[in-house]
């Protein structure tokens, strides 16, 4: 039985739907991330779950109690804010024993609650200062350390660390997953920040105006998304795109026609998905990964940065244009995993393997995703659920070009 | 840089004498009022602007013999019960109408701030009828609810204002805590609304302290007066005796300096804006 279960949530404010419909289930001890742009309704769901915002329709259950109503207090979730919101006028130690206060615990109880949580989190030696005395890192651990003391069935995270510098939300992003191993507890994560949804959840849930796109692992989410946006949010940089026209169909391969590329491209289809019509309109994608230096497709550096174990090119050339990508200008993007001395302008021969392709019809729904161990991705050791009866195929064999020497792979 | 500097000095000294300037302005009455009080009868006459010859406390004396500490004690019941009661409505209305969505609690936002444009005086003859119907004339009781009904529409407004922009986080927190909206007020929203607080006491507390007209109509027992009517009192008895009038009235400021003195930093901090 899942922990905690929503089910067909809706939020309204006035005419504005935040959130349309949700139904989400919750194993015990998971940490789900929900991800989505600005304005997607992850926010508002999470405080409709700590029960800040009533919701408009559907119900909500901790284990076998109905919250959907219950006050805030009485739901047993504990929150942690973006802002932190320790109360400044407590020391830490106050500001983590506040809630047992408040219920009207002994005070041996609570102290003994906050010097454990203090313990866990490293902030016994800050426990007699005030908020104001710590820095941004110390100031999220003690508003976790608020929530532990609380012991709730449920923990939410609203964006915690974002308002921390790269260094401290990478080594808090560490604090974080050893904790949950820890505690074990329930955890529910909101971010827009995918490196944090990629490296701490159990599973992903992608929202996009108010409605979950997908819900899944990291890397079922990064390697077979259901949808345009999902591939496109996923992935730094994003994905290039390229709009395209179906020429024609053989089985379940299509051959799409891409303005800017030499020839036609031979997408093979996913098996659960019905057969384009010729003349549909398609979008296809590649990740920056996927493309690798050498293939057939002649282009120009427009734009190198160095990141030093790897190395970011921007290319165009031709008629070859992204959409929707990195760049606002339809550079390629390409993400080499070494270093390179190239220079703007300089012409490049790049090409991908026909396997790493992805292709979405016209509302943006998945058409074809790509096979397992295709070189220059990165799969989980074996963890790829490949449906059933699609054949394995080899690079050589999708990228073909229809007029000889016109292909880019 | 370097060569904004001579340019940047010449405005900071215009702004430095202006200041100077101002504050001499301000401060002479006050500076006139304590050397007088130090000056004898004769002398404040024949040479009013001069320091006192000689240094006495004799007109102090004079003033607090005539009973000016009973209507400072008076003033201080009556100004503290006023602005606390002041304090605790206006903090509790504004809060619950700063955080209301509903239309009524705006509209009664504006009856409030329509109810702070009325001038005092306009309303004092039916004032004064209701309090003595009431049979509240003569009575501290009766005075402090009227000078808490004029000073909460301009706090609330004030706490109003500053719980807009108080930080919505904080008090989330304190409901996942189990704090009920009522410990929500007083746990969290109160103890961190020291500038507002600070602002308001203040301002109520001078208006009241210093509040002439309304003590005059309503309070006309001798052991009832606050201080500016008791100092009434006393130019009445010595007209001719200005140094202990000023002397009554240096000690008069003296509660009100100090109050500024606790509170200044939080008051400050208010008015430029840094207390939220």
């Amino acid at each position: 039985m899942s922990h905690l279960k929503i089910n067909r949530v809706e939020k309204n404010y006035g005419a504005f739907h935040a959130v349309k419909g949700v139904s989400l289930e919750v194993e015990e001890g998971e940490f789900v991330v929900m991800v989505g742009p600005s304005g997607c309704g992850k926010s508002t769901l999470l405080r409709c779950i700590a029960g800040l915002e009533p919701i408009t329709s559907g119900t909500i259950t901790v284990g076998d109690h109905d919250i959907t109503r219950a006050e805030p207090w009485d739901r047993g979730v504990a929150m942690v804010f973006q802002n932190y919101a320790l109360y400044p006028h407590m020391t830490v130690r106050d500001n983590m024993g506040f809630a047992l206060k408040v219920a009207g615990r002994p005070k041996a109880e609570i102290r003994a609650a906050v010097d454990k949580a203090a313990q866990t989190l490293r902030i016994t030696e800050h426990l007699d200062k005030k908020p104001k005395a710590l820095s941004g890192g110390q100031k999220q651990r003690v508003a976790i350390g608020r929530a532990i003391t609380r012991a709730p069935e449920v923990f939410l995270f609203d964006e915690p660390l974002s308002n921390l510098d790269a260094a401290l939300r990478s080594q808090m992003r560490v604090e974080l997953g050893r904790l949950h191993n820890q505690l074990g507890a329930t955890m529910i994560y909101v971010t827009h920040d995918q490196t944090e949804a990629m490296t701490m959840a159990s599973r992903i849930v992608v929202l996009n105006g108010g409605v979950i796109e997908q819900v899944g692992t990291p890397l079922e989410l990064y390697n077979k998304p259901e949808s345009l946006f999902v591939a496109g949010f996923l992935g730094s940089p994003r994905m290039n795109f390229f709009d395209g026209r179906v020429l024609e169909s053989r089985g379940r391969e299509l051959s799409v026609e891409i303005p800017g590329m030499p020839g036609p491209v031979v997408v093979p289809l996913d098996d659960d998905v019905p057969v384009p019509q010729p003349g549909a309109q398609v979008r296809m994608g590649v990740r920056p990964e996927a493309v690798t230096l050498g293939g057939a497709l002649e282009l120009s550096v427009a734009l190198v940065e160095s990141l030093g174990r790897e190395t970011l090119l921007y290319l165009e050339g031709g008629g070859l244009r992204t959409v929707d990508s990195e760049s606002a200008e339809g550079f390629v993007a390409v993400q080499l995993p070494s270093q390179h001395q190239l220079r703007v302008g300089e012409p490049v021969k790049v090409g991908w393997d026909p396997a790493s392709l992805y292709l979405f019809d016209d509302s943006g729904r998945r058409l074809a995703t790509p096979d397992p161990g295709v070189p220059g991705r990165v799969w989980a050791g074996g963890g790829w659920n490949r449906p059933q009866g699609r054949a394995r195929r080899g690079p050589t064999r999708l990228w073909r070009a229809r007029r000889p020497g016109a292909g880019a792979g | 840089m370097t060569h904004f500097a001579p340019r940047f000095r010449i405005v900071q000294a215009l702004l430095y004498g202006f200041v100077g300037l101002w504050s001499a302005f301000v401060l002479m009455p006050v500076a006139w009022m304590i050397f007088a009080a130090f000056k004898t009868r004769r002398e404040i006459f024949t040479d009013p602007l001069g320091l006192p010859g000689q240094w006495t406390f004799d007109s102090f004396r004079r003033a607090w013999g005539v009973g000016l500490g009973q209507f400072m004690f008076n003033s201080v019941v009556v100004t503290t019960s006023a602005v606390l009661i002041i304090l605790l409505v206006s903090g509790l209305a504004a809060y619950v109408i700063a955080r209301s969505r509903s239309v009524w609690m705006k509209l009664l936002y504006l009856l409030i701030v329509a109810g702070f444009a009325v001038p005092n005086n306009a309303v004092i003859v039916p004032l004064y009828q209701m309090v003595t119907a009431a049979d509240f004339g003569n009575s501290h009781f009766g005075i402090v609810w009227v000078y808490a009904a004029y000073g909460i529409p301009f706090t609330t407004i004030l706490f109003f204002a500053f719980f807009l922009d108080f930080p919505r986080e904080l008090e989330e927190a304190a409901r996942l805590d189990g704090c009920r909206p009522w410990a929500v007020f007083f746990r969290v929203v109160m103890p961190l609304s020291g500038p507002a607080i600070a602002s308001a006491a203040i301002f109520q507390a001078v208006f009241i302290w210093n509040e002439f007209l309304l003590a005059l109509l309503l309070l006309t027992q001798p052991d009832k007066k606050t201080l500016p009517v008791g100092i009434l009192q006393l130019q009445g008895e010595f007209t001719s005796d200005w140094p202990a009038v000023m002397a009554g009235l240096s000690i008069a400021t003296l509660p009100i300096i100090l109050l500024f003195l606790i509170l200044q930093r939080s008051f400050v901090r208010s008015l430029a804006g840094l207390g939220k």
